[in-house]
């Protein structure tokens, strides 16, 4: 039988990461992949002349070649950073508001600052203490993530005594933003609420409406994004996923397409060993799960060797939403219908939090429209004289899989010309220039990437299940996780994860080779 | 005493309501224990990559063309999508592989799924379905896939389909629907055949052409005839002008041999059909692939080269047959659906050596950055190496 320092299961960005840190440090792996490509949320497809881009908007933490920031970093030691045309952006969002309402927002503080001040001048002090309390908390969010990392276990009650009151004094934004929604924080600093929806954009990147998206959250992505600039990439988050899963292969790792695990081995509370899709078996040390806990614990573990924590350990946690989405080529630039940024939210009403409640109904009418072209930054993402554009709406799967079989292309359809409908009062004529059209729908999620309910961002990330409260504890000995289930999602955070499990892994064997 | 993180949580506002909803959701919280077996359930209703067929029927059109109707052997038929396809799977004489078939049924009723088999000469798989199969026979397959379908997001409710030979199929299923389901759409159906012998269907298409206005059937016969009243020639730009009225307010659908596809292509263009209007089926690998473009002049597809898989094991292959065609005769396993191109499951990292790729190969950026190749659509023109 063949032995593996760790196995990987699923080659999706936070496995991927994890198996190329261990691979260049040495360590024998074998990433799983049931998929006949790596990437898992990080791919694309191609339809006609088009490649579309299933997955990334805005890359974070990447920064300047001078003036890395931690993935851009992470990349360099990985050896990828030069493989990748990577593109920065300029603006980090534009929102659309009913009324004909447009404004972006410029990836740079004050610029930021300067464009909301001049559209809303009598709420100009608030604007500036807004940003300030943004930067504010992402730094002592930043300085206490360092602490963390140096602590060991847990301190004595003495300590804790002390912590627990001198905490307010040295981390005071932090404690007093760390658990508030961003509704709540939006309420506190604005009136305007369009001058809210012009700062609180984000909340789509979590699937979590503002009422229930942690603020925390929403001012780490600001300020990350304003301080290492959102940046793209020629040819998508393909490209990285291809090249992590080539540097894993140079470093003597074995990455397997095609075939997936079908039993994680666990004897007496440890896992040992990997049966893949073929029925070949392998012994490891560790196993790293790149899949949702869900399927990890009671899909691919015998059932007598589950732990009961494992249950009750998920119980609290609830799977989050999926998306639909339109892939759509069209055979003119963008400018020539209209699109000046590359990320576009275009909201139905001001009250973003009761259109969002839709995204648990069927079509897509009046729920807040994600909008992206990145053609806008880099015409070479598509042929020349065509845009690219991706155009969907947040989604729960529960109404699609309640549809007969028989009704689900039609009405699938129909979900995709409402969201064409909805382009059109925003960027006339562009349905004459439609080359391709596909519809993605919670069940296409569901069919690629194997979540529950179709998720694309795994639990649901709000108050009491994500930033302090992530299902990150292991259930079973010698098998983690690196994904987005157990931590942030989004690339950037999934990339940096994955190393930081495998330093974790590193860490354990070296104490057990010692 | 609580452990330090949730000391410190209880100190911030709200901190300790979010506590308290964790202890209370724990208790009342999801079980997802429950959860096993859910998503394929569902997802194998649309799409399933273990289809377990019988042939319940066969139907011989004529001399050379049968058509087959499979029923499940467990689940339910997917639905589908007229227009798509099924991937059947097939061992002959110790050699799996597989070819993908237009869904020539009206995806209306899924009791079963027919699709029609026409002989091609040298054909390994059509001589074997048409001479060998017998009913109660049995096949794994995959799909329903392919994108060769309406999209009533943009194409127009007037179209042509424009078939040749068996490329028939998946306009029978569109026809089908169209008119069992009396959607409000006007089918122009110009199917080009070499001869009378050839047109496939032509009973049920000339009755559905007397009983109903929307669908119009034409004829074009490529060799002269005596008894030949219909159109003669090709489905050229002059033909198509002279069939349809409304040039531009149509979408075109074209599925036939790739000399045919390429030669409706250019005519339509030329008429000033939008690109978009023109929607194309993909073709399997040519058997004359040296007649392809960019072929090298100075290969005459005999040439035979050795593949190193994964490192190792070495195979013999023939630059004239597909990549993926060598690796099935040697077999490997490979991951394959649509053997056109387009798919991406039959995808191999190329390491060394050179292969041609005809037109219609849908690599992806990275693909073309990272040396990967779909091995349907790749022609070994040397020694390679590749892995899996």
């Amino acid at each position: 039988m063949q032995h593996f320092n760790t196995i990987i299961i699923g080659a999706g960005n936070g496995g991927l990461s994890c198996a190329t840190r261990l691979a260049t440090k040495g360590k024998k792996v074998l990433v799983l992949e049931r998929h006949n490509i790596p990437g898992g949320c990080g791919t694309s497809f191609r339809r006609g002349r088009f490649e579309f881009e299933v997955a990334l908007h805005q890359l974070n933490g990447m920064n300047t070649v001078d003036n890395p920031g931690p993935l851009r970093k992470l990349f360099r030691e990985y050896g990828i950073e030069d493989q990748i045309e990577w593109i920065e952006i300029e603006s980090l969002f534009k929102v659309n508001l009913p009324n004909g309402f447009e404004q972006s927002l410029p990836a740079s503080r004050k610029e930021a600052e300067d464009v909301l001040i001049k559209r809303f001048p009598e709420e100009k002090e608030s604007i500036l203490r807004y940003f300030d309390t943004v930067f504010k908390f992402s730094e002592e969010s930043e300085k206490f993530a360092e602490m963390q990392a140096n602590s060991t276990g847990e301190p004595s009650v003495f300590k804790k005594f002390i912590m627990k009151n001198l905490f307010a004094k040295k981390f005071p934004t932090l404690a007093k933003y760390a658990v508030c929604s961003t509704q709540e924080v939006m309420d506190e600093f604005f009136k305007s609420k369009e001058l809210q929806l012009c700062v609180n954009a984000y909340w789509c990147f979590m699937g979590m409406p503002p009422s229930r998206f942690p603020f925390s959250i929403l001012a780490r992505c600001t300020a990350l994004y304003i301080n290492d600039k959102p940046y793209y990439l020629r040819g998508g988050s393909q490209m990285m996923s291809q090249a992590l899963a080539d540097t894993i292969r140079k470093h003597n790792g074995t990455v397997k397409y095609n075939c997936g695990a079908k039993e994680i081995l666990v004897k007496n509370g440890r896992a040992y060993g990997v049966i893949d899709d073929n029925g070949e078996e392998y012994s490891c040390d560790y196993v790293v799960s790149g899949i949702s806990p869900i399927d990890t614990y009671f899909k691919l573990i015998k059932k007598d060797e589950v732990p009961k924590s494992a249950k009750e350990y998920l119980s609290p946690y609830t799977v989050g939403i999926s998306a639909l989405t339109c892939f759509i080529g069209l055979d003119c630039t963008p400018q020539e219908i209209g699109y000046t940024d590359s990320f576009n939210l275009t909201y139905t009403s001001l009250n973003c939090n009761d259109d969002f409640q839709n995204s648990y109904n069927l079509m897509p009418d009046i729920d807040p429209l994600i909008n992206t072209c990145y053609t806008v930054d880099d015409p070479k993402v598509s042929p020349e004289g065509t845009s690219v554009i991706t155009a969907g709406t947040l989604k729960y799967a529960r109404s699609w899989m309640e549809l007969s079989p028989e009704e689900y292309y039609e009405t699938k359809y129909k979900a995709g010309q409402i969201i064409l409908n909805r382009l059109e009062e925003k960027y006339p004529r562009i349905k004459e220039h439609i080359e391709e059209f596909e519809v993605a729908t919670p069940l296409t999620h569901m069919r690629y990437l194997h979540h529950p309910e179709g998720a694309i961002y795994g639990f649901e990330q709000d108050l009491k299940s994500s930033v302090f409260f992530f299902p990150q504890e292991d259930q079973i000995q010698n098998l983690t996780f690196a994904n987005g289930w157990v931590n942030i999602c989004g690339f950037g955070p999934n990339y940096l994860y994955g190393a930081k499990v495998a330093d974790k892994i590193i860490k354990l064997m070296e104490a057990y080779n010692g | 005493m609580a452990n330090i993180k949730e000391t410190l949580i209880s100190t911030f506002p709200h901190g300790k309501e979010v506590l308290q909803e964790i202890v209370d959701k724990r208790k009342s919280g999801t079980d997802y224990t429950l959860e096993n077996g859910k998503v394929d359930k569902i997802i194998n209703r649309l799409h399933n990559n273990n289809l377990r067929l019988v042939v319940n029927e066969i139907i011989e059109i004529n001399n050379n063309t049968k058509s087959f109707r499979f029923t499940s052997e467990d689940v339910l038929l997917p639905v589908f999508q007229a227009g798509q396809y099924l991937n059947v799977f097939v061992e002959i004489d110790g050699v799996r592989t597989s070819r993908p078939y237009s869904i020539s049924s009206s995806p209306r009723q899924r009791a079963y799924y027919e699709i029609t088999v026409a002989r091609i000469p040298n054909g390994f798989v059509s001589s074997y379905f048409l001479d060998k199969v017998k009913v109660g026979d049995k096949f794994e397959a995959n799909g329903p896939a392919g994108v060769f379908c309406y999209n009533p997001v943009f194409h127009k409710r007037k179209q042509v389909y424009i078939a040749g030979g068996s490329g028939i199929t998946p306009f029978l299923s569109m026809s089908r629907e169209v008119l069992s389901a009396n959607l409000d759409r006007e089918i122009h159906l110009i199917y080009g055949c070499r001869n009378e012998e050839n047109i496939l269907f032509r009973d049920e298409l000339e009755k559905m052409a007397q009983n109903n206005d929307n669908f119009k059937f034409t004829v074009v016969l490529s060799e002269q005839s005596e008894n030949w009243n219909g159109l003669t020639g090709f489905v050229d730009g002059n033909c198509i002008k002279s069939l349809i009225s409304d040039i531009n307010e149509c979408t075109y659908y074209i599925c036939g041999p790739q000399v045919m596809n390429d030669f409706v292509v250019e005519e339509l263009k030329n008429l000033n059909v939008k690109h978009s209007m023109i929607r194309r089926e993909m073709f399997g690998s040519r058997q004359d692939i040296y007649n392809e473009i960019g072929w090298p002049q100075e290969l005459s597809g005999e040439e035979v080269v050795i593949v190193t898989v994964n490192g190792d094991k070495k195979i013999p292959a023939k630059s004239g047959e597909s990549l993926l065609t060598a690796l099935e005769r040697s077999g490997v396993r490979v991951n394959v659906c649509c053997r056109s191109g387009e798919c991406s499951l039959c995808r191999v990292q190329l390491v060394g050596g050179k292969v041609f790729m005809p037109r219609g190969v849908m690599l992806r950026h990275a693909d073309e950055v990272f040396g990967y190749i779909h091995s349907c659509k790749a022609y070994p023109i040397s020694d390679l190496e590749i892995v899996l």
